[in-house]
């Protein structure tokens, strides 16, 4: 069974700097494997692991990401391919549309793996839209996946329910945390892994834009990102009731 | 006369022969392991066999009792044909045979008992039956030996049996040969082997200096025969004694490890059909392994010197070479890597504790005396940072100059190295020492034990050589020099029991220090039984404090149930995990008793 | 390409809101929002410039077949944009439909606008820590955060039907079952209420459960409550030695707040806290802190977010 994956090296949102403006300084901004990604690695792994074949991770990033892909290397992938680019510059769908390329250069896959988003953007874009541009039955969000011969069985798990499909191989769908517990890998197999080839190529030239309209960031700038220490006064209805009104404003209250 | 007799001469023949068995036993084991007996090593142990002895510790004297009376009624057998002509000397063996018979009898009692203890764990620990009977003839055969012994130090009174002792004695040393020659090797060899040393299974630095590339770093024991000589002597060294068993603070809290369990079952591994090529962790639990707190009390107490926690390091490396690690630790490790802290906080805000204290840090101040090597706990953990407040207190009033490197500091790498993974351990290791040689550091204060631990016995090997001090230590000089001054009025009438952190006290041998500090500063210390380098750990060591393990209850419960009965209102603890294992403890069972470190209590009564 | 903006969402709430949206961008000219709906139309829906109905498809059940049933309607129709709920099936949708049009597609917008030109919206990113204002040329596709926005409220306009055609998925539901209370993922809980040692009895966790249901969230506790006193299951638990959980919403109810509870939590968008003391250190990790007894403000809690309906 051949298996690929799509990692990405994500900001580190917790030594992200923002500047006196507010502004976030994504300049040498350390990163970090996407913290799902590494869930979508480990499955994988585990499907390599029970039908035999080979895991090739690919990543859209800079040369200064390398070291994401050489944590997925380390986790047990076989190669690696990085489409180069950099992925705060381009949208999903441009992202989709340069690791669709690379996973057909590099095909064929009876599974491409994805994790539900990043930890940076977190848009949960790209996934479907690959499943979308390669051409092949796509299950989003999937807390559990078996391949039984030609169909696979897949529980997605979705906001209150679950569903259970069966979807045809090959296929393509983006996994949810709560699918497996990912290997750590050790700083010696980290360095192990700097010897398992990996590919690398333009992202413009591997999938030039053609016609399309892209979706681009403005401007950025800081949430306010100290705790607020609103200390609610009043009886408990009063107190209760003011809460309420705030996390509305908040807009965190799911009705 | 008794020359003639043949019986006679027999049994002196085999006598004789039993003992060269003996010797050459000792001699091969030694060989086999590459492990050094001689002369001086042997001068060396007796040194050190009479320290423990002023110490008076009974379970040490029982030991001593067994050894000696082997070697009494070894050298009288030999010398049996011509003992009459030297009756002084025969006088003299009679006489010190009376005490080691009286010590013999007491570890045949005690072993009795130990017997019946370590059946009771191993069916809790539910040991397979093929153990728990190698188990039980093992011990028997010691008990065996012991009542040989005994019976044959009795018999010397006796000249008529003096065929009945020589026979018992052949007995004896044909158990000693096949079974106590290994032991008397390793306990030669390594009985100063101190607690805190740790086998480096590969140094980082060579592979990135490209002395030796990574594929060929080989980390962790897949296999028996990936053990060393030395550690497969340690393994099959132990002859059930049971001391660690008994000492073990992981067995005690009802966790599925006991020490001695765990070392059989790798030595009786490695003696099946085709047990050199048996991976140990087949016979090895992983919570057994997650269990330790590396508190070193097996090792400390182990009276033939094995190496338990070498054993327990390897396989811990295999599991987490192997990705079996959990998601708490491998979270752990992980915000080791990403922040150089085990919490995964923002790295920078690692010196926001000291804000508005007016403390410098290297890179302002340079020139500072001393560097404080704060921690991970006292930089993040708002309990913690109290100690680190505490200290620097203390410092500015004994006007000490000393600085911290702030944001500039990272973990010390323990957590990472105790639970197994050496590279990350090593890699935070060489980036603290490349930033403290590039300050030209000194002199370094360390407020937990884990770190001083590293910094003193540790770093060294990486290029990182400092004059190390505990903050006891520092704290108690300062008063001594009248540096820091506890005017007597403010000396708090309360009475407060201290517990030894393990790595200050059992791995460094920190402990009348701390005592002096709070001599100075509270009206009564009462002292728990379990205390000094036979202190009780806190639970946190080892990693520990970054998981949980099965257990039936929790080991900082134990102590401090330990605590309470002294009477004591408050327990001064001297580093930041005991600390926070005690308070999260004391709070739990409700007892009432706070919990501050020494530097606290000093500090408290500082204007 | 009209003025026209299309509102979809397969929750028929999610919708309402999603309506709302539409409307902020067409600037109060509420005919101009057409909510679209895919083979039947829904009893609850709100759609003041009249729905479109999608036929062809059998249901609205898989993303990717609602994706190519709205893709061939906007090729026909072409709307100015098509907005979608942010839901993990929503997500899908919009990304497969922007896909297929070879369009941008914005993720979980907020304060939607529009110059004639482009769509505008920002969102949320770096773990909440920063707002990106983020824009596209019209026609746009984008998913709208979930409660971002009021429900719409107006008796829905009329009715237009489109029939796009046949879609088959080559995917086969084989079930579908509701997730059962309780057993809610706390990774991925937006709302968690939590329960600390100011919960005197197991019983008083009740209280706490039909709270965190009320705000359609989970229930997680500090560590003495399931591993000292076993009163939850241990997954429950937050903290350094359990899970680490980001919600928008934490809701510390009884907590002191040690660290190590905190650094299972600390990056949770909004903290709110309860409790007795008002020197606990709960309160320096909290945006919102009310001083009282639990067993008074959550109560009072219940009935205000009734009240709120
Ligand atoms: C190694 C280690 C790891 C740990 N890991 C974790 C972990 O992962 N997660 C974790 O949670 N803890 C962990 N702890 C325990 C942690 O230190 C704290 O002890 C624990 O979080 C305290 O739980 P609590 O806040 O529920 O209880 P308490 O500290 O007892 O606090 C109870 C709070 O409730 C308030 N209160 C009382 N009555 C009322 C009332 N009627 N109404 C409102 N408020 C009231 C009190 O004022 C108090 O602030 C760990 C401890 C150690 C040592
Ligand atoms: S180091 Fe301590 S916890 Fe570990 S086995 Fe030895 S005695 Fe037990
Ligand atoms: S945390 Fe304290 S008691 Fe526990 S192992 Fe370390 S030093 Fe020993």
């Amino acid at each position: 069974m051949r298996i690929a994956v799509c990692v990405k090296h994500s900001v580190d949102e917790t030594e992200l700097k923002l500047d006196p403006s507010g502004r976030p300084q994504l300049a040498g901004a350390a990163g970090k494997m996407s913290t799902f990604d590494k869930n979508a690695v480990e499955e994988g792994l585990r499907l390599k692991a029970a039908h035999t074949g080979e895991v090739v991770i690919f990543m859209v990033g800079t040369p200064a990401s390398k070291k994401t892909l050489k944590e997925a290397l380390a986790m047990g992938a076989d190669r690696g391919a990085l489409v180069l680019a950099d992925p705060l510059a381009v949208d999903s769908l441009r992202t989709a549309d340069m690791l669709a390329a690379a996973i057909r250069k590099g095909g064929p896959f009876d599974v491409v793996l994805c994790s539900e988003g990043s930890s940076d953007t977190y848009s949960g874009q790209v996934p479907p839209m690959l499943g979308e541009l390669l051409g092949v039955p796509y299950a989003g969000y999937a807390r559990k996946v078996v391949v039984n011969g030609q169909t696979a069985r897949i529980e997605r798990s979705l906001e209150d329910s679950v569903e259970i499909l069966d979807v045809p191989v090959p296929f393509a769908a983006s996994v949810v945390s709560e699918i497996n517990e990912p290997r750590y890998p050790t700083l010696i197999q980290i360095m192990q892994a700097g010897k398992k080839p990996v590919e690398e190529m333009d992202g413009e030239e591997l999938a030039p834009p053609g016609a399309y309209r892209q979706a681009s960031v403005v401007s950025m700038s800081a949430q306010p990102s100290t705790r607020k220490h609103v200390m609610i006064e009043g009886s408990p209805d009063e107190a209760a009731a003011k809460l309420v009104d705030a996390l509305m404003k908040e807009g965190v209250l799911s009705k | 006369m008794a020359g003639l007799d043949p019986a006679y001469a027999a049994v002196y023949t085999f006598t004789v022969a039993s003992v060269v068995l003996v010797a050459y036993a000792v001699f091969r084991h030694s060989r086999l392991s590459s492990t050094s007996i001689g002369p001086g090593r042997l001068a060396g142990l007796a040194k050190d066999e009479a320290r423990r002895f002023t110490t008076g510790d009974p379970v040490f004297l029982m030991h001593l009792s067994i050894a000696l009376g082997v070697g009494l009624s070894i050298a009288n057998s030999l010398l049996d044909p011509v003992i009459e002509y030297a009756p002084l000397l025969r006088t003299l063996i009679l006489i010190f045979s009376v005490p080691l018979a009286v010590g013999l009898a007491a570890a045949f009692v005690w072993r009795v008992q130990v017997f019946i203890k370590s059946k009771r764990v191993e069916k809790e620990l539910r040991s397979s039956d093929s153990f728990t009977s190698a188990s039980t003839l093992l011990q028997g055969i010691l008990i065996l030996a012991i009542g040989l012994t005994t019976s044959e130090l009795v018999l010397l009174w006796l000249p008529s049996l003096v065929l009945v002792g020589g026979t018992v004695g052949v007995a004896r040393n044909l158990l000693v040969a096949a079974y106590y020659s290994r032991p008397s090797v390793n306990l030669i060899g390594y009985f100063d082997r101190p607690v805190s040393a740790l086998k480096t299974p590969f140094s980082l630095g060579d592979v990135m200096a490209g002395k030796i590339e990574p594929e060929q770093v080989h980390v962790g024991v897949g296999k028996i025969s990936e053990f060393d000589a030395s550690q497969k002597l340690s393994y099959d060294s132990c002859v059930e004694i049971g001391a660690c068993e008994a000492a073990c603070p992981a067995t005690a809290s009802g966790r599925p490890l006991s020490p001695r369990v765990l070392v059989r079952k790798v030595s009786l591994l490695s003696r099946t059909a085709g047990g050199e090529q048996a991976d140990p962790l087949t016979a090895v639990g992983e919570d057994e392994l997650w269990s330790c707190t590396s508190c070193g009390a097996c090792v400390a107490s182990c009276p033939v010197s094995v190496k338990h926690l070498d054993l327990i390091y390897d396989l811990r490396r295999s599991l987490v070479a192997r990705g079996k690690l959990d998601k708490e630790k491998s979270a752990m490790l992980e915000n080791l890597a990403q922040y150089q802290n085990p919490y995964g906080f923002k790295s920078s805000t690692r010196g926001n504790w000291a804000e508005g204290l007016g403390i410098d840090t290297l890179a302002k101040n340079p020139r500072a005396e001393y560097l404080y090597w704060v921690g991970c706990l006292s930089s993040f953990d708002q309990r913690a940072q109290r100690i680190a407040r505490a200290l620097s207190k203390i410092l500015k009033q004994a006007g000490v100059s000393f600085a911290i490197l702030g944001p500039e500091e990272m973990c010390i790498g323990d957590p990472a190295r105790r639970l197994g993974e050496e590279g990350r351990y090593q890699e935070l290791a060489y980036q603290n020492i490349e930033k403290l040689n590039s300050y030209g550091v000194k002199k370094i204060i360390a407020t937990c034990p884990h770190c001083y631990n590293a910094l003193r016995n540790e770093y060294p090997e990486f290029g990182g050589r400092y004059e190390v001090v505990y903050h006891t230590q520092l704290i108690s000089d300062l008063i001594r020099d009248g540096r820091v001054r506890v005017p007597a009025d403010r000396i708090r009438k309360i009475t407060v029991t201290l517990h030894d952190a393990c790595y200050a006290s059992r791995y460094n041998n920190i402990f009348d220090e701390p005592r002096r500090a709070l001599d100075a500063s509270v009206s009564e210390v009462r002292e728990m039984g379990r205390r000094k380098e036979k202190t009780f750990c806190c639970g946190a060591g080892g990693s520990n404090y970054w998981y949980k393990v099965p257990q039936q209850r929790s080991i900082a419960g134990i102590r401090t149930d330990e605590a309470a009965k002294t009477g004591a209102k408050e327990i001064a603890t001297e580093c930041p995990f005991c600390l926070s294992m005690l308070d999260d403890a004391t709070k739990v069972m409700n007892t009432g008793m706070e919990v501050k470190d020494v530097a606290e209590m000093v500090a408290e009564c500082l204007a | 390409m009209n003025h026209v903006v299309w509102a979809y969402s397969e929750n028929e709430g999610v919708s309402n809101e999603v309506a709302s949206a539409a409307t902020d961008i067409v600037k109060g000219s509420p005919g101009e929002v057409v909510v679209v709906e895919i083979a039947q139309p829904r009893a609850g829906i709100r759609a003041p410039g009249g729905r479109l109905l999608l036929k062809g498809p059998s249901s609205a059940d898989s993303p990717g077949v609602v994706a190519e049933a709205l893709y061939r309607a906007a090729k026909e129709l072409q709307p100015a944009a098509v907005l979608v709920g942010a839901t993990r099936n929503g997500r899908e949708t919009a990304s497969r439909l922007a896909a297929k049009l070879r369009v941008g597609c914005m993720s979980e917008i907020y304060n939607l606008s529009s110059d004639g030109q482009s769509l505008l919206g920002e969102r949320n990113v770096f773990a909440g820590k920063v707002v990106a204002k983020v824009t596209c040329a019209l026609p746009a596709v984008a998913t709208v955060k979930v409660g971002s926005y009021p429900r719409m409220e107006s008796a829905p306009g009329g009715t237009r039907e489109l029939d796009v055609g046949g879609v088959d998925s080559p995917i086969r539901v084989a079930s579908r079952e509701k997730k059962a209370v309780g057993a809610v993922d706390l990774k991925s809980a937006k709302v968690i209420v939590s329960a600390g040692r100011g919960v005197k009895k197991k019983e008083d966790l009740a209280m706490l459960e039909d709270l965190a249901r009320e705000m359609h969230g989970a229930l997680g506790c500090s560590r003495p409550l399931s591993s000292d006193l076993g009163w939850l299951p241990e997954e429950h638990h937050i903290g350094l030695t359990g899970v680490s959980v980001k919600p928008d919403l934490y809701l510390a109810v009884g907590i002191s707040g040690q660290l190590q509870h905190t650094a299972g939590m600390k990056d949770s968008k909004v903290v709110a806290s309860i409790n007795t003391d008002k020197d606990a250190p709960m309160f320096q990790a909290s945006d919102y802190g009310i001083v009282g007894d639990l067993y008074q403000v959550v109560p009072a809690l219940r009935r205000a977010l009734s009240a709120h309906g």
